[in-house]
């Protein structure tokens, strides 16, 4: 017999506990595909470029966030994000990071104002729940090739040379995590992309997924991942770097979810010179 | 034990050695340390036995930060190693901290 200390009902019975077992299951199991549904809506489809995430949680459900919202100048705004924690409590704070990012996105000018409004409309709930997300978001304008970012105390993206075999973080913009401190301002840095560069934006669960041996996947080996793989389109690239952890962590158990994003820029030389190929019949 | 934690106290200074890694399988043996502090003027975590930590952790380190605040103590940071160092800074932990009239010795 065991006292349930959600609702007060004592239970004397194995029948009860295992029907409880079997509702608890198929609701996590309803919560997994809620939260994957919501995480794997169709990219937003663009000229010039390409651009597509992916989320792998350590459990059954995750913490990672990352999401697209086109804007009516012609830009996407993309975000990515990570929850303090695992698990449901972490996707509980995630559907609500998904909902301040949805509603800042709509109101604000650039990611700077989306992570002060971010942090504005959730600062209260995440110190209460002793909580935070970090959060690191950005503008791309396939008009101008920039892409203007700003960061809430998330791993730097990295920049992917498309001419060069150069991976480097993009340059340092501070600003501290969302839930952190009330007031927070936040500011923008704008970069000019190339033909071919890509962005990687990606969680730590990444850079700190662990082998059998407790050694790290780390920085370095996700650079070199990512030269050697440079010339794929962003699909492949995202399943060689998947790949690639897997095969460094020889099955073991993954500690973090596992979230990236990937821009990238296409070819314009080849796009023009196989549109003016003639048609082979 | 995948986390160890050394209390020692010295009049109105305390001070938690922590050995092994700060994560979410962790967190409930370092939490009701800084729960229990009261009466305090200074308490130093000493991370010279960090191994690891994760977000779960700093939300740890975060708690410490406001409950400085509520049972007004000072709360300082010692023995941090370069990893630690370069997740503490991008997180921003050192601004919370500094606004909690913490600081890193």
């Amino acid at each position: 017999m065991y006292k349930d200390g959600m609702t007060g009902i004592h239970h004397n019975n194995t029948g009860e506990s295992a029907d409880m077992d079997k509702t608890l299951k198929r609701e996590i199991n309803m919560a997994r595909n809620i939260q994957s549904q919501l995480l794997n809506g169709k990219p937003p489809v663009f000229e010039g470029g390409e651009v597509l995430g992916s989320s792998v949680p350590a459990r059954l459900i995750g913490g990672d966030y990352f999401d697209f919202y086109p804007l009516l100048n012609g830009k996407i705004r993309i975000v990515i994000g990570d929850v303090m924690g695992k698990g449901i409590p972490a996707a509980m704070l995630m559907i609500l990071t998904r909902g301040a990012f949805r509603s800042a996105a709509e109101t604000t000018s650039s990611p700077a104002d989306t992570l002060t409004s971010m942090n504005q409309a959730l600062y209260s709930d995440l110190r209460t729940l002793k909580s935070f997300v970090t959060l690191l978001c950005a503008d791309w304008d396939p008009s101008t090739f920039t892409l203007t970012y700003a960061n809430a105390g998330h791993n730097l993206p990295l920049y992917i040379k498309g001419k060069e075999s150069i991976v480097e973080e993009m340059p340092k913009v501070k600003g501290i995590m969302v839930g952190g401190l009330p007031d927070q301002v936040y500011t923008n840095y704008t970069i000019q992309l190339h033909e071919k560069d890509a962005i990687f934006f990606y969680t730590d669960g990444i850079v700190e997924a662990q082998n059998n041996e407790k050694e790290q996947y780390k920085l370095d080996r996700l650079i070199q991942t990512l030269i050697e793989n440079k010339q794929k389109c962003v699909g492949e690239i995202e399943q060689s770097v998947m790949e690639s952890i897997e095969k460094f962590t020889e099955g073991a158990p993954q500690r973090d979810d596992i979230t990236m994003v990937l821009l990238k820029i296409s070819d314009q030389q080849a796009e023009i010179t196989s549109l003016n190929s003639p048609l082979i019949k | 034990m995948l986390l160890t934690v050394e209390k020692e106290v010295q009049n109105v200074i305390t001070i938690l050695k922590v050995k092994g890694l700060i994560d979410i399988t962790t967190t409930n043996i370092i939490d009701p340390y800084l729960e229990e502090i009261d009466g305090m003027e200074t308490v130093i975590l000493d991370f010279s036995g960090l191994e690891f930590i994760d977000s779960t952790g700093i939300g740890s380190i975060m708690n410490a930060i406001y409950l400085s605040n509520e049972k007004n103590f000072t709360l300082k940071l010692q023995g941090i190693d370069e990893m630690t160092h370069t997740v503490f800074e991008m997180v921003g932990l050192y601004e919370i901290l500094e606004a909690f009239h913490g600081e890193v010795i």
